[in-house]
C-alpha cells in the first residue's frame, strides 16, 4: 500500500479550491460586471439627453409580453451581423435597452426580431393578428391571444391595447432621436471606424421590408411573369385579407379598418399594384412586401390585375357634364384636378386619397364609395349632400381619369 | 476491503425512493408541457383561448420542470445513495431530508409551475420561476449543502474521490450562481442585465447539471462494472479544468451583440477550451468502460455509458457553435434547440436516469424490472437521436434561409416538416419514460439486487466504496 499523499496534496487541493471560487468570481467580474461598466459608460455617452421611456400603458403591455413568453420566439436584439442588419435594421445599441427591466433579448427566433417592430404595422393589423394570427398571416404558427379581446378583434380589452401600445413603442427611442441623435452617438461612441461601427451608424435604423413608406421610388417590375407562381404567392400572402378571389373578403378582412380593397372591383395599372406591394399603403394594414423578389412581385401584381373581369355599365354622355361639375365642387381638394389623388388637402390625410389615373373602380364600387363613404378613411358618405343624379354622375365621372398605359 | 464494507453507513433508502418518485412525476409533467408546446407549433389552435395553456407559459413550465423538478429530484435521490458510500458517513439528518423534500417539491416545484402558468414569471431563460420561488430554491440549495456536504468535509480532502469533488463543487457553485442569474437581471437593465443572464444560462447547465451528471458517471461506472476508473489523475485534472472554464462561457449566448467584444471573445475562447477539456474527461470515462463496452448489460450502467457519449457529442457541438462564424448563422435557430435537448435530454437525463436506476436497484425492498429498463433505454435512445437530428437539420435550413433574401415566413414554412418529426419523436421518448417508470415500479421486490451481475458481485455498498477511492491501491483488484 502506498503512503497517503498527505500535506502537499492537501495544499494543492486548497489552492485549487481557492482558484475555483476565484475563477467563478472572475467570470462574474470579467463577463458581468466589467461589461456592465463599459456599457454604462457607453450609454452615458451615446444616449440622447432625455430618451423617451415607456408610458404606463406600454409598461403594462411589456409585462404581458414578458409573462406570455413572447421573447422566446421573438428576439429584441439586432446583432452586428449582415443578415440581421439587412432584415431588421441597425444593430441594437446599449442605450436603446436602458429601460429594459429585465432585458427581453431572447435566444430563439421563430418569428422575426421585434427590436424595431414599432410603426411597421398598423394597430388594426396587430389587433387582428393577436386575435387570430392565421386570419391575417396564413402560415403563421403564433398562438392566438383572443382572450385579451371581448369576442372580436375590433373589441380589444385593455390587455390587448397595452400590448399593441408596447409593440408600437419598440425601436421608437432611437427613431425619434433622429439624425442628430445618431450623429451624436457616433461622435461620442469612441469607436474605431471599422465594419461594426459602419453597421451601427450607416444602416437604416428600421429595415423592415414590411414597413410602409411614402414617396419612395418603386423599381420597375419585370415584364416576364409566372402567373402560376403568382397565384401560389397570392394564396400564401394576400388571400387572408383580400380573399381567394380578390373580393376583399378574406378571414382577416372583417376587423381591418380600412377594409382590404376589393381587388376585383378595380382596374389597376401595373405601376399602381407595384407601388402598393413595394411601399405598402401607409395608414392601413396593407404592409409592404419588399422581402419578395421583383419577379415574384410582378407575378403577384399580374394576379391582382386579373381579378377584374367583365364589362361595366355604360353611362349616358349627358351625365358627364354634371359629374364634372360635382367633382370640381366637392372632390378636387383631395382627389386633385385630374383625379391624381394629389389635391391641395391630400398631403394632410393619413391615408392617401385614391388616384383615379392609375386605379379605376367599377361603377358599382364607385357608387358604393360615394354613397357609403370608405370606412376608416376621410371619404365620407355623400348621400346627404348630393342628389341621386349627382351621385351617379360623379361616380361615373371619376372613372374617366384612368390611363391604363400611364404611370409606368 | 472488509473494513471498507463495515465503514459504509446505512443509505436512507426512503429518501432515495421519495426523490426518485418525485423526479419521475416531475418528468412526466415537464415532458407533457414539452410535447404540448411542440404540437402547438404544428397546430397553433391547440390550447388556444386558454391563457394558462399559452405556448410561452408552458415553455417556461417545461424547462424549469426539467431542470429543477426532474433533474433536481433525481440528483438528490442519487446523492442520498452516493454520499454515504463516498464518505463512509451518513447524511446529516433524515428529518432535514424530509424538509428538503417537502420544500423542493411543495415550495418550489408546485407553486413555481402554478405561478408561471397563471402568468407570474420572469422572462429569463432557465430562471422563469418568479423571485418569490427563487428564494425557496436558494433555501433548498442551502439545506442540500447542510445535508450532503458535512460528510465530505469530515474526511480529509486527499481521500476524496472525483465524484465527491463534483458534488461539492456543484452544490457550492450553484448556490453562488443562482442569485446572479435569477435576481441580478431584474435589477440591471437591458444589455447589462443580458450579460448576467448569459452567464447564468451557461452556469445552470455547467455548474448545476453537469457536475451532478458527471458525478453520477464517475460513480456508476466503477460501482456497476466492478473496475476502478482509468485514471484518477485525469479525473481530477478534468474536474478542475471544467470548474475553471465553465463559468467563463456564458457570453457566448450573445455573440455579435453590443456586449463588449472582449467579453464575447473571452467566452468564445473559453468555449473552445471547454470542448477540449470535455474530450479529456470523456476519454477517461470511456477508458473506464473498457471491458464492459458502450452497451453494457446492467441497466443503470447502460444509461450512463450512453450519457458519456452524448456528453462528448454535445460538448464538441457546443464548442463549435460558439465560434463566431458558425454562431452568426445557426444562433436563434432550431439547431440550438437540438443542442439543448442533446444536453438535457441526452447527456443529463441519461445520467440522471442511470444514477436513479443504479441507486434504486440497490434498495432491498424496491421493485425492479430489468426488461422494462432495457426497453426504456432503447426507446429513449431512438427518440433523442430522431429529435436532435430533426432539430439540427431544421436549424441548418433556417440558418440558410435567414442568410438569403427569402421572406421570413419561408423559414417557418420550411421548419414545419422537421417540427413534425420532432413531435413524432415524443412517441418513443414518452414510451421510454413510461418504461422507466414501469422498470422501477413493477417486478418483484428486491429484484434489483438479484439483477446485479454475479461475476462482478458488487452487491454490498462497501465493495462499491472500495472502488470509489481517489488512489488505486495496487492490491485492491477484486478477485
Amino acid at each position: 500500500m502506498r503512503a497517503p499523499p498527505g500535506r502537499p496534496l492537501r495544499m494543492a487541493y486548497l489552492a485549487a479550491s481557492i482558484a475555483g471560487v476565484a475563477f467563478f468570481a472572475m467570470s462574474v467580474a470579467l463577463l458581468g460586471i466589467w461589461p456592465g461598466r463599459v456599457l454604462e459608460r457607453q450609454i452615458r455617452a451615446m444616449s440622447p439627453d432625455r430618451p423617451l421611456g415607456l408610458t404606463v400603458s406600454e409598461e403594462r403591455g411589456r409585462t404581458i409580453y414578458s409573462r406570455e413568453g413572447c421573447a422566446y420566439c421573438h428576439t429584441q436584439q439586432v446583432r452586428y451581423v449582415h443578415a440581421d442588419v439587412m432584415r431588421f435594421g441597425a444593430p441594437t445599441l446599449a442605450w436603446e435597452t436602458r429601460f429594459d427591466f429585465p432585458h427581453l433579448w431572447g435566444t430563439r427566433r421563430i418569428g422575426p426580431d421585434l427590436a424595431r417592430a414599432g410603426s411597421v404595422r398598423s394597430d388594426d393589423w396587430h389587433y387582428a393578428h393577436l386575435f387570430a394570427p392565421r386570419s391575417i398571416v396564413a402560415d403563421s404558427v403564433m398562438p392566438s391571444y383572443a382572450w385579451q379581446f371581448d369576442g372580436a378583434p375590433g373589441r380589444p380589452k385593455q390587455g390587448a391595447r397595452d400590448l399593441v401600445a408596447y409593440l408600437q413603442s419598440l425601436g421608437r427611442a432611437r427613431e425619434i432621436a433622429g439624425p442628430e441623435g445618431e450623429a451624436r452617438a457616433h461622435e461620442r461612441c469612441d469607436c474605431p471606424n471599422d465594419a461594426m461601427s459602419q453597421m451601427a451608424f450607416a444602416s437604416p435604423i428600421n429595415a423592415s421590408p414590411a414597413r410602409t413608406r411614402t414617396g419612395s421610388d418603386v423599381p420597375a417590375l419585370p415584364n416576364e411573369v409566372d402567373e402560376r407562381r403568382g397565384r401560389i404567392l397570392y394564396a400564401k400572402n394576400c388571400s387572408s385579407c383580400h380573399g381567394p378571389d380578390g373580393r376583399g373578403d378574406g378571414p382577416g378582412a372583417e376587423s381591418l379598418l380600412t377594409a382590404p380593397s376589393d381587388l376585383s372591383a378595380h382596374e389597376y395599372t401595373t405601376a399602381r399594384v407595384a407601388d402598393a406591394l413595394w411601399n405598402g399603403v401607409a395608414g392601413t394594414a396593407m404592409q409592404a412586401w419588399r422581402d419578395h423578389s421583383l419577379g415574384d412581385l410582378a407575378s403577384m401584381a399580374r394576379v391582382v390585375q386579373r381579378f377584374h373581369t367583365g364589362q361595366d355599365a355604360t353611362v349616358p354622355e349627358d351625365l358627364v357634364a354634371l359629374g364634372e361639375r360635382v367633382y370640381a365642387a366637392h372632390c378636387v381638394q383631395c382627389h386633385g384636378q385630374d383625379g391624381g389623388g394629389n389635391g391641395s388637402a391630400a398631403a394632410e390625410l393619413t391615408i392617401a386619397p385614391t388616384n383615379f389615373r392609375i386605379q379605376r373602380p367599377t361603377l358599382s364600387q364607385s357608387l358604393r364609395a360615394v354613397r357609403e363613404g370608405v370606412r376608416g378613411t376621410r371619404m365620407a358618405s355623400w348621400t346627404a349632400r348630393l342628389t341621386e343624379p349627382e351621385i351617379v354622375a360623379v361616380a361615373a365621372y371619376v372613372r374617366r381619369f384612368f390611363d391604363a398605359e400611364g404611370g409606368r | 476491503m472488509m473494513s471498507d464494507a463495515a465503514a459504509v453507513p446505512k443509505v436512507e433508502t426512503g429518501l432515495v425512493y421519495a426523490h426518485g418518485l418525485a423526479a419521475l412525476a416531475a418528468l412526466f409533467i415537464s415532458v407533457a408541457f414539452g410535447i404540448l408546446a411542440s404540437i402547438q407549433l404544428l397546430a397553433p389552435e391547440v390550447g388556444a383561448g386558454t391563457p394558462w395553456l399559452g405556448w410561452g407559459r408552458i415553455r417556461y413550465a417545461h424547462t424549469q420542470g426539467i431542470m429543477l423538478g426532474w433533474l433536481g429530484n433525481a440528483f438528490f435521490a442519487f446523492l442520498y445513495h452516493a454520499v454515504p458510500i463516498l464518505t463512509g458517513r451518513a447524511v446529516t439528518s433524515v428529518r432535514l431530508g424530509r424538509w428538503l423534500f417537502a420544500l423542493w417539491n411543495f415550495a418550489v416545484m408546485a407553486p413555481g409551475w402554478i405561478l408561471v402558468l397563471t402568468g407570474v414569471s420572469q422572462p429569463l431563460e432557465w430562471a422563469e420561476f418568479p423571485i418569490g420561488v427563487d428564494a425557496f430554491v436558494i433555501i433548498g440549495l442551502v439545506l442540500a449543502g447542510v445535508q450532503f456536504l458535512p460528510p465530505f468535509f469530515s474526511r480529509g480532502l486527499e481521500s476524496l474521490y472525483v465524484s465527491s469533488w463534483y458534488i461539492i463543487g456543484g452544490l457550492i457553485f450553484t448556490l453562488l450562481a443562482y442569485p446572479m442569474g435569477n435576481v441580478l437581471p431584474e435589477m440591471v437593465p437591458g444589455a447589462q442585465g443580458a450579460a448576467f443572464s448569459g452567464l447564468w444560462i451557461h452556469d445552470a447547465v455547467g455548474l448545476f447539471v453537469t457536475p451532478m451528471a458527471v458525478a453520477i458517471l464517475y460513480f456508476v461506472i466503477p460501482a456497476a462494472s466492478g473496475r476502478p476508473i482509468y485514471s484518477h489523475f485525469l479525473s481530477m485534472l478534468g474536474f478542475w479544468l471544467l470548474f475553471l472554464v465553465y463559468p467563463l462561457n456564458g457570453t457566448h449566448h450573445y455573440v455579435y451583440s453590443v456586449i463588449p467584444m472582449e467579453a464575447q471573445i473571452t467566452a468564445v475562447a473559453a468555449s473552445a477550451i471547454l470542448g477540449v477539456t470535455v474530450i479529456l474527461v470523456v476519454f477517461n470515462l470511456l477508458m473506464s468502460l473498457r471491458g464492459v463496452g458502450v452497451f453494457p448489460r446492467d441497466a443503470g450502467l447502460k444509461l450512463v455509458a450512453m450519457s458519456t457519449i452524448f456528453y462528448l457529442i454535445v460538448s464538441i457541438q457546443g464548442a463549435l457553435q460558439a465560434q463566431m462564424a458558425i454562431n452568426q448563422a445557426v444562433h436563434f435557430s432550431d439547431w440550438v434547440i437540438g443542442h439543448s435537448h442533446l444536453a438535457m435530454l441526452g447527456f443529463a437525463t441519461f445520467a440522471a436516469a442511470g444514477g436513479l436506476v443504479h441507486a434504486w436497484q440497490r434498495i432491498p425492498w424496491a421493485r425492479y424490472n430489468a426488461r422494462a429498463l432495457t426497453w426504456s433505454y432503447w426507446l429513449l435512445l431512438v427518440g433523442v437521436v430522431v429529435m436532435v437530428a430533426s432539430l439540427t437539420a431544421a436549424g441548418i435550413v433556417e440558418a440558410y434561409l435567414w442568410q438569403s433574401n427569402a421572406p421570413w415566413l419561408e423559414s417557418v414554412r420550411a421548419a414545419r416538416p422537421f417540427w413534425l418529426v420532432r413531435s413524432l419523436s415524443a412517441i418513443p421518448i414518452t414510451a421510454g419514460f413510461i418504461a422507466l417508470l414501469v422498470g422501477l415500479t413493477t417486478g418483484p421486490r428486491g429484484a434489483g439486487l438479484d439483477a446485479i451481475d454475479p461475476v462482478i458481485r458488487l452487491d454490498s455498498a462497501g465493495e462499491a466504496a472500495s472502488l470509489l477511492k481517489p488512489v488505486r491501491e495496487p492490491v485492491g483488484e477484486p478477485a
